[in-house]
């Protein structure tokens, strides 16, 4: 069990340190650099400007030495993180940390409810079409779903915000909350706590129905696959000749041994999803992980740049660490190296 | 449990003593006209065909057949347990062994009383014992579960279970504690006829319960299952396509071939005195160390398509005796003792035309 973790840890943590060290080469790669964007910045804003006083500006703003060769900022930079400091934002004029730790548990908030919802509407789907496997159901379920699968979510997102957003007016089309509501998740205040989650949760609903109109239909697809397998497995004839409820033999024979092999995808799901918030958040202007993200790539914003791809990669390592931990839990067949080895 | 370790000889002789007490009088189960049907796109495919036979309380019938001759279709038919699409027609009686019960006529059965049947009454086992069991339950759950959805007492069934494991050599505690992936093909397969039994059934209907088995397993667990049958008081329905295996076991036997009868009798007369050339062609194909090369005969040919079986006797494209009578007329079961029947116009004649290798022990 031990040797397990263990292993399993360094894989990650040496995951995680491969992918900084790249980030920190390819986003050094990207034409432009921060001094020159804020230099272009004040000159637009202030055309009466001295060369100087520019120059004395960009100076006090950054206090990056970007100067400096390029493997010492690397190890300074690697230092920082160990030390929890990414930094400061230049174009967001705070801590990295700071910025991103505002901005992470609303990403995660939205992304987590539209994953669930998705892996909901999907496993409920696919269950369905393979109960009726070959029904016009089925076959119009099909089609539906890979139509949606292969739209990106953020064609879908500009659609919604269109109609609902601004035809509409149903639904708000930025931000997390509205202005009035305070933001607190207090148990003892429960009517404050629940205004402000409805509210948090009505500004994001959008973003949510685009990611879960999107992905439902891989989803569905996939639990169709497996469901018909396991319909067609000889102990599932053993358990009905047995005489086993039909319920019985739906849930823990069928929904059971299909959704096994989906769990990995849906940890993996949350760490890429959040990768992929970026253009969605955009779309909705939802100040989230992925909102921030570009904003500092528009404004070569290297420290927060950096940050933002930490906690991507973080999040993809995290939810493959936790399959791989758990899923000896869920599955017995697998052992994670507890009982037997 | 009394380790009945009888030789086969003594086991025969003394259960051959018994049933021919009661020949005919004790059936259990009663099939009449049985056939099993498909719908297909190129015809109707019959995979069981107006099949006869009775089966005796307490007897060990093996029914025996190559691939494709009807024999899992058989063996769904006794539990009404076809899958579909297919169509099961004639009657199945079922004769519980308790006097004040009516025969229970298998095929009209309604949903509920069926399940009840199954499993309770008539137990089935799989060829697939690596694949009987939920992969992601222990085998205390299945054990469990079974008891539950019959409305049985789950501790004493559990009780059972662990009595029926023991007796099947397994270690009840650490079996009903494992994952099926735990345990080993022949440990796998006696678990599976322990659930079969836990119900206390009367018949047990094995389809091909040692396909996947190693030799030394296929002897031990046919070892166990006569002493099963001995302390239950159970009916077994033995498939399998190895007919050695099963004249080590069974006290009558039955050659299936394109899905109907072509011999049945008890086991002692299908090995010594086979009538229907197809019986005595499987015989001279068994493979064995001590018989000579030049006498172990491959049947040539191939089995009959279930959508087209030929007229007459189905056995005629490949039969060495086949006359003009044998494509036209189908031969009806003919007694040839009182306990051995056989489908065929010239059983008379079968030891000129073909002669029966010593291939197989006796």
């Amino acid at each position: 069990m031990n040797g397990y973790f263990v292993k399993r840890t360094l894989q990650a943590v040496f995951t995680t340190f491969v992918v900084v060290s790249l980030s920190f080469g390819l986003v050094r790669l990207m034409p432009g650099n921060p001094a020159d964007q804020l230099r272009g910045q004040l000159i637009r804003n202030n055309p009466s400007l001295s060369q100087q006083e520019i120059n004395r500006r960009v100076a006090n703003y950054i206090n990056v030495d970007l100067s400096a060769p390029l493997h010492e900022q690397y190890i300074d930079y690697v230092l920082g993180i160990l030390q929890g400091d990414l930094g400061q934002s230049i174009s967001q004029n705070a801590p990295v940390t700071e910025v991103l730790g505002e901005a992470l548990p609303w990403t995660v908030f939205a992304f987590s409810i539209a994953i669930l919802l998705m892996f909901v509407v999907g496993i409920s789907l696919g269950s369905i079409m393979a109960y009726w496997e070959g029904s016009r159901f089925d076959v119009g379920s099909t089609g539906l779903g890979i139509v949606l699968n292969s739209t990106p979510n953020y064609v879908t997102g500009l659609l919604f915000l269109y109609v609902f957003g601004f035809i509409l007016g149903w639904f708000p089309t930025s931000g997390h909350i509205s202005s009035e509501v305070v933001p607190i998740v207090n148990p003892l205040k429960p009517v404050a706590t629940f205004q402000f989650v409805a509210d948090a949760v009505y500004h994001a609903s959008l973003l949510i129905g685009a990611v879960v109109i999107t992905g439902f239909g891989g989803v569905a697809l996939a639990m169709r696959g497996n469901s018909i397998q396991v319909l067609g497995e000889d102990y599932l004839r053993v358990a009905r000749l047995r005489g086993l409820s039909d319920t019985r033999i739906a849930l823990r024979y069928v929904a059971r041994n299909a959704i096994l092999p989906m769990y990995t995808g849906l940890l993996l799901a949350f760490g890429g999803v959040i990768g992929g918030s970026a253009i969605l958040e955009q779309v909705f202007t939802y100040p989230g992980l992925g909102y921030y993200i570009v904003a500092a790539v528009e404004a070569r914003d290297y420290p927060l740049m950096m940050g933002g791809f930490i906690l991507i990669t973080l999040a993809v390592v995290v939810g493959a660490f936790i399959a791989d931990l758990t899923y000896g839990l869920v599955d017995p067949r697998v052992s994670t190296g507890g009982d037997s080895a | 449990m009394s380790k009945t370790s009888s030789t086969l000889h003594e086991r025969q002789s003394s259960n051959g003593t018994a049933d021919s007490g009661s020949t005919g009088e004790d059936i259990i189960l009663e099939c009449r006209d049985l056939s099993v049907a498909f719908e297909m796109d190129r015809g109707t495919s019959r995979v069981l065909h107006n099949v006869d036979i009775d089966i005796r309380r307490g007897e060990i019938i093996g029914i025996v057949g190559e691939s494709g001759s009807g024999k899992s279709m058989f063996a769904s038919a006794l539990l009404n347990a076809v899958v579909d699409p297919g169509k099961t027609s004639g009657t199945v009686t079922y004769h519980p062994s308790d006097d004040e019960s009516d025969p229970v006529d298998v095929l009209g059965l309604d949903k509920g009383p069926l399940r009840t049947l199954r499993w309770e009454d008539i137990s089935m086992v799989f060829q697939g014992a690596m694949s009987s069991f939920n992969p992601t339950m222990d085998f205390r759950e299945h054990f469990v579960e079974t008891l539950d959805a019959h409305d049985y007492d789950v501790v004493e069934g559990i009780e059972r279970a662990e009595e029926l494991l023991a007796d099947l050599y397994l270690d009840p505690d650490r079996v009903l504690d494992s994952y099926p992936h735990e345990l080993s093909g022949g440990m796998k397969q006696r678990a599976l006829i322990a659930l079969a039994l836990v119900l206390e059934p009367e018949v047990l209907v094995m389809d091909e319960p040692t396909a996947a088995l190693d030799l030394l397993m296929q002897r031990s667990i046919i070892s166990l299952l006569s002493d099963l049958r001995d302390k239950y008081d159970l009916t077994m329905v033995f498939i399998t396509h190895d007919l050695p295996l099963v004249t080590k076991l069974a006290d009558r036997i039955g050659v299936l071939y394109a899905f109907e009868f072509a011999e049945v009798g008890n086991t002692a007369e299908m090995v010594e005195n086979p009538r229907h050339p197809y019986t005595r062609a499987l015989l001279n194909a068994t493979p064995n160390l001590d018989a000579p090369l030049s006498e172990m005969r491959p049947i040539e040919g191939s089995a009959p398509d279930p959508v087209n079986v030929p007229a007459g006797c189905p056995y005629h494209e490949r039969c060495p005796m086949a006359t003009a009578d044998c494509e036209d007329v189908k031969p009806p079961m003919e007694l040839v003792t009182d306990t051995h029947e056989v489908a065929c116009h010239h059983w008379r004649d079968v030891d000129d035309e073909v002669p029966l290798s010593v291939g197989v022990e006796r």
